[in-house]
């Protein structure tokens, strides 16, 4: 009887390690094959059937360090995501931790602009951006996309903080009033500390959609703030593509994400379900 | 009366400013090997690069390049250019499908990052009508600034004035030429039975497209991804030869024509001499096909000649060989196409003079070997002439007598208003291919678009020439 | 008692900095917009000035079919790819949630964030490479089934096929992730009477679990709107919009208005429409589910 049971058991567990593993597979194949092709040579990328044992080669690698654009607008990626993300955090979190402790007239259609910035196409802001930014003379410079990308880092910070501010018990905030503290150094000194999980969650989500942005990169930079992304889909040509750097330099602005996503990946659930959840 | 004398003074005339070219273009290409930047100063009056380069020594200028043969060539030489001058040139390589986005936001959004800008065959005249390119007679009026050996005439006078001229004003020199060509595998020909290429369009359906498709093999492929591929490559490829046109006499759309319908109908029966997906397929897929021997013919550009004899892209090395292109019941018609290059409006004065000394040295006639060795197409005519290079690039032949004898100007419109046309095209003769529209419902589309197009730009009220 | 209005200056000296921000770069932009949307704005054909036209340029937008076939389109590709991706993420969050190996299940999990996490624009260029008709990765596995090669990238509906597969790999795992975090509010008491009475299989599910995702579900389909209307930078790389405009979706063709043809009156026209319909979207299904946050 129990070891039929057990039997049983076995079996089931045996099942789903093979599901699960073909799960990872369909979810990493592609990211897979893209490193693997960044790794061949010119002639194992187009042999058919496909090569799966093969010599790595790191000439594309080297191709593209030695071109120089690419690890260009990686920095700049760096500096724009990065940037963008700490003002959003400056500036909404504490717009969040407002909304969650306070009551005024016209909270609700308050918030509810804010978070709606979340759903504007990019399409809409790009068309007038580009020619406002060409008056204050900002094409192709890090503001641009730094402003730009607060139009959705702003929204997150907040719909995301709110109720990890809610979360906080008011007396903390009493006690500390009661010693003397004004609204500043509440928010500052106790109520920021306590919600940086929820502000971190936040944080990593904003970056990586800064990272990932293509739509207003394309638009408001050309050479010298060009991101990553724009780097990425100049490899698009007609005229001879160039398999091995496209997937290398695809490989060069995934990975660090995707290392970063794995380092911070039960915030980052966190911060994906959140606003799902309630 | 009057003629005779009049040609004899031309004839005259013709052959001092010959022999007084010829003087000047020997100079200097003798004298940097004389003496190597030595004392340039030394001989007053006397133009030298370095001595002209002085003033914009440490100078850097940004030109706009494409991932092709012809700028990789030059590429090679810049180092020389800059060890000569002191002038730094950088180069930002962007693909075809962004180059005129890319250049138009620069020059409206007034960030002045190219100096050198790239004009398409099709963009002159927007480039020219909108005041973004300068006119190239500032400098080569400028005798501190002109090579004496600049001589204009020296290029393929099809090329100067289609890519490099707009209402009789030159903006451009230039630098990266193509001709369409029919490129063919020998190989595939000859075991089918053929002992040359087609002739005409006629025969490539009739004769060679049954016996050349099949096994998974396909006698003929003609890119059409929609963009400029579809309207360049392959819409207006098959108008011409066969009689039909974009525009008639009157600047009235001339799609609907019989001449203009023969040809987009040939072309759709073609169709099953074609592989299946060639409506997503650009340039990089037909050259592919061919190279890889998929393929039996293709009428490509001449610059993609480097792709089939080079063996690590190429398996048909042996087998490749060139031909004009087929004629049609018009005759032949090759795709006419190519860039040049200028000086961007936007730039500073010391920019600008930087970036003309570069131009006029890249495409002189002095470098125009170096260039082609270094896998470019040179536009001067000089150049073709030489019998060692000849036999070392067996596609010259084709290329020269596309451009001597077929050049056609109007291949495509080079009127501002082209870019616009040219994305309708590619949106409806892509439609057309894929059987969404028909043929004549498609060119009853357009002709109704392009017209209003020409009527708001208002070439029909007379507010503008009608040039083209 | 209803207080008299009064201005919290510390609290609002907090908030403002968020709205004076989003004023400049939300509000701004948008009324910059409304405003060229008026007028004659061709960048390329700067000799035709840029007055006003009045409606003129709202009247191309509602005479050009392009528009709103690429609209529709839209639409196509929303039911081609939210149904299957509720789906897959519901099996794929009940599969592993019954996995009692803990390891096994925190493993799936980690992985699941990996697509969403992979830059789009990559994404498309990966797409290129596995759906390329001659040596692309899919036509090889079909070939071990015996079928013929597709052109995936070549034909209108294989485009679209192509498109709608690669957001369902991306976003079937967002999907699933706030399916699993909706089962994990499930209390095993809750599930354990559910069982008794419901027995297990479906019977389970639907009565006992469904009702605790029905929220999440919710979510996923405001995202999931609101960033198919947005999605631009997939298709871009991938397609083109292309063969033809068989995968034009309604960002991609409002861009290339604005950027390719360089009319930004007509591309400005158009993106107000495209607002409005996002506002009446996102407004109804915010009303919708988060009523709560609100009061």
């Amino acid at each position: 009887m129990t070891v039929l049971r057990r039997r049983r058991r076995l079996w089931t567990d045996l099942w789903q390690a093979v599901l699960a593993l073909c799960l990872a597979g369909i979810f990493l194949l592609p990211v897979y094959w893209m490193v693997t092709t960044a790794l061949k040579t010119t002639t194992d990328t187009f042999a058919v059937p496909p090569v799966l044992i093969f010599q790595p080669t790191f000439e594309h690698f080297l191709a593209v360090y030695t071109e120089g654009p690419v690890l260009k607008s990686l920095v700049n990626s760096l500096v724009v995501a990065t940037t963008s993300t700490a003002l959003a955090v400056l500036i909404g979190a504490p717009a969040a931790y407002v909304l969650a402790r306070f009551n005024f007239r016209g909270k609700a259609d308050l918030w509810f602009w804010i978070i709606s910035n979340r759903f504007i196409s990019p399409i809409v802001v790009a068309l007038p951006f580009f020619l406002i930014a060409r008056d204050l003379r900002l094409l192709d410079r890090h503001p641009a996309l730094i402003l730009v990308y607060l139009t959705f880092g702003v929204p997150l910070v907040v719909w995301l903080c709110v109720d990890q501010f809610r979360a906080i018990p008011r007396e903390v905030d009493e006690a500390a009033r009661v010693d003397g503290a004004n609204l500043g150094q509440v928010f500052f000194r106790i109520n920021l500390p306590l919600a940086m999980p929820g502000i971190a969650v936040a944080a990593i989500l904003a970056f990586i959609t800064s990272w990932n942005e293509l739509m207003f990169a394309l638009v408001l930079t050309s050479t010298e703030a060009r991101t990553a992304p724009v780097e990425a889909a100049n490899f698009m040509t007609g005229f001879g593509i160039r398999w091995g750097p496209m997937m290398a330099t695809g490989t060069l602005i995934v990975l660090p994400v995707l290392l970063f996503a794995l380092l911070v990946s039960r915030s980052l659930v966190r911060g994906l379900t959140m606003g799902a959840v309630k | 009366m009057q003629t005779p004398s009049w040609r004899r003074f031309g004839i005259l005339m013709s052959t001092l400013l010959m022999t007084a070219l010829l003087f000047s273009a020997c100079a200097p290409a003798a004298a940097p090997a004389a003496a190597p930047a030595a004392a340039p100063a030394a001989a007053g009056g006397e133009w030298s690069l370095e001595q002209a380069a002085a003033p914009y020594a440490g100078t850097t200028i940004n030109c706009v390049f494409l991932d092709r043969p012809g700028y990789r060539a030059a590429i090679e030489l810049i180092p020389e250019f800059e060890a000569a001058t002191g002038i730094d040139v950088n180069w930002e390589i962007m693909p075809y499908e962004n180059s005129r986005e890319k250049q138009v936001l620069d020059f409206t959004g007034m960030t002045g990052n190219y100096d050198c800008i790239l004009i398409d065959v099709v963009w002159i005249g927007e480039f020219a009508a909108s005041g973004w390119a300068v006119p190239l007679e500032r400098f080569y009026n400028d005798p501190a600034l002109a090579d004496p050996a600049l001589n204009l005439a020296g290029f393929f006078p099809i090329l100067l004035e289609s890519f490099g001229t707009w209402d009789q004003v030159v903006y451009g020199l230039p630098f990266d030429n193509y001709s369409g060509v029919l490129f063919y595998n020998r190989c595939m020909l000859e075991e089918a039975g053929f002992d040359g290429p087609p002739a005409t369009y006629q025969e490539l359906m009739e004769v060679y497209g049954p016996a050349l498709t099949q096994d998974g093999k396909y006698a003929y492929a003609l890119q059409s991804r929609r963009g400029e591929t579809q309207s360049a490559d392959s819409f207006m490829r098959v108008i011409w030869p066969f009689g039909g046109s974009l525009l008639d006499e009157n600047f009235e759309p001339n799609l609907m024509a019989e001449e203009s319908l023969a040809g987009l109908n040939f072309r759709q029966e073609l169709m099953k001499y074609m592989p299946p997906d060639i409506v997503e397929w650009d340039h990089d897929e037909t050259v592919q096909g061919l190279a890889q021997g998929n393929v039996a013919m293709i009428t490509e550009w001449s610059a993609f000649n480097a792709y089939f004899t080079d063996p690590e892209t190429s398996k048909i090395v042996d087998c490749i060989d060139y031909a004009v292109e087929p004629a049609g019941p018009a005759g032949s018609r090759p795709a006419l196409g190519g860039f040049s290059l200028g000086v961007s409006a936007n730039s500073s004065p010391e920019k600008q003079a930087a970036t003309w000394l570069f131009i006029q040295w890249v495409t002189s006639e002095a470098k125009s070997k170096d260039y082609i060795r270094a896998g470019g197409v040179s536009g001067r005519m000089s150049a073709y002439e030489d019998p060692e290079l000849q036999a070392q690039y067996p596609y010259f032949e084709p290329l020269v007598v596309s451009w001597k004898e077929y050049g056609n100007p109007v291949f495509r419109p080079r009127f501002p208003e082209w870019p616009a046309i040219s994305e309708l095209i590619a949106q409806t003769g892509t439609e057309m291919m894929l059987g969404s529209i028909s043929v004549e419902e498609g060119a009853q589309r357009l002709n109704d678009q392009i017209r209003a197009i020409l009527e708001e730009a208002g070439y029909y009220s007379g507010d503008r020439p009608k040039l083209q | 008692m209803r207080h008299k209005f009064r201005v919290n200056w510390p609290a609002f000296s907090l908030i403002a900095p968020a709205i004076i921000v989003l004023l400049a770069i939300g509000i701004y932009p948008l009324l910059f917009a409304v405003n060229i949307s008026f007028r004659q704005y061709q960048l390329t054909k700067q000799y035709l000035g840029t007055g006003y036209v009045g409606l003129q340029n709202y009247i191309t937008v509602f005479n050009d079919p392009l528009f709103w076939e690429s609209l529709l389109r839209t639409g196509q590709f929303f039911l081609l790819t939210v149904p299957l991706q509720i789906v897959f993420g519901i099996s794929i969050a009940l599969f592993i949630d019954s996995i009692r190996w803990r390891p096994l299940s925190f493993l799936l999990r980690v992985l699941l964030v990996l697509p969403i996490a992979v830059t789009p624009t990559v994404v498309g260029l990966i797409g290129r490479l596995l759906f390329n008709r001659d040596f692309g990765l899919m036509n090889y596995l079909l070939g071990l089934f015996q079928i013929a090669p597709v052109s995936w990238l070549g034909e209108p509906v294989p485009a679209m096929l192509t498109i709608a597969l690669v957001d369902i790999w991306q976003w079937t795992p967002f999907v699933a992730l706030v399916m699993i975090s909706g089962l994990a509010i499930v209390s095993p008491d809750v599930l354990e009477s559910g069982r008794l009475e419901a027995g297990q299989g479906w019977n389970l599910f639907w009565h006992v679990q469904m009702p605790y995702l029905l929220p999440g579900l919710t979510a996923v389909l405001i995202l999931r709107t609101a960033d198919i209307l947005k999605l631009f930078d997939m298709v871009f790389v991938l397609t083109r919009g292309g063969p033809g405009v068989s995968t034009e979706l309604v960002s991609v063709y409002v861009q290339r208005v604005g950027f390719r043809v360089f009319d930004l009156g007509v591309a400005s026209a158009q993106a107000i429409l495209l607002l409005l319909l996002c506002i009446v979207l996102s407004r109804g299904y915010i009303r919708l589910f988060y009523r709560e946050v609100e009061a």
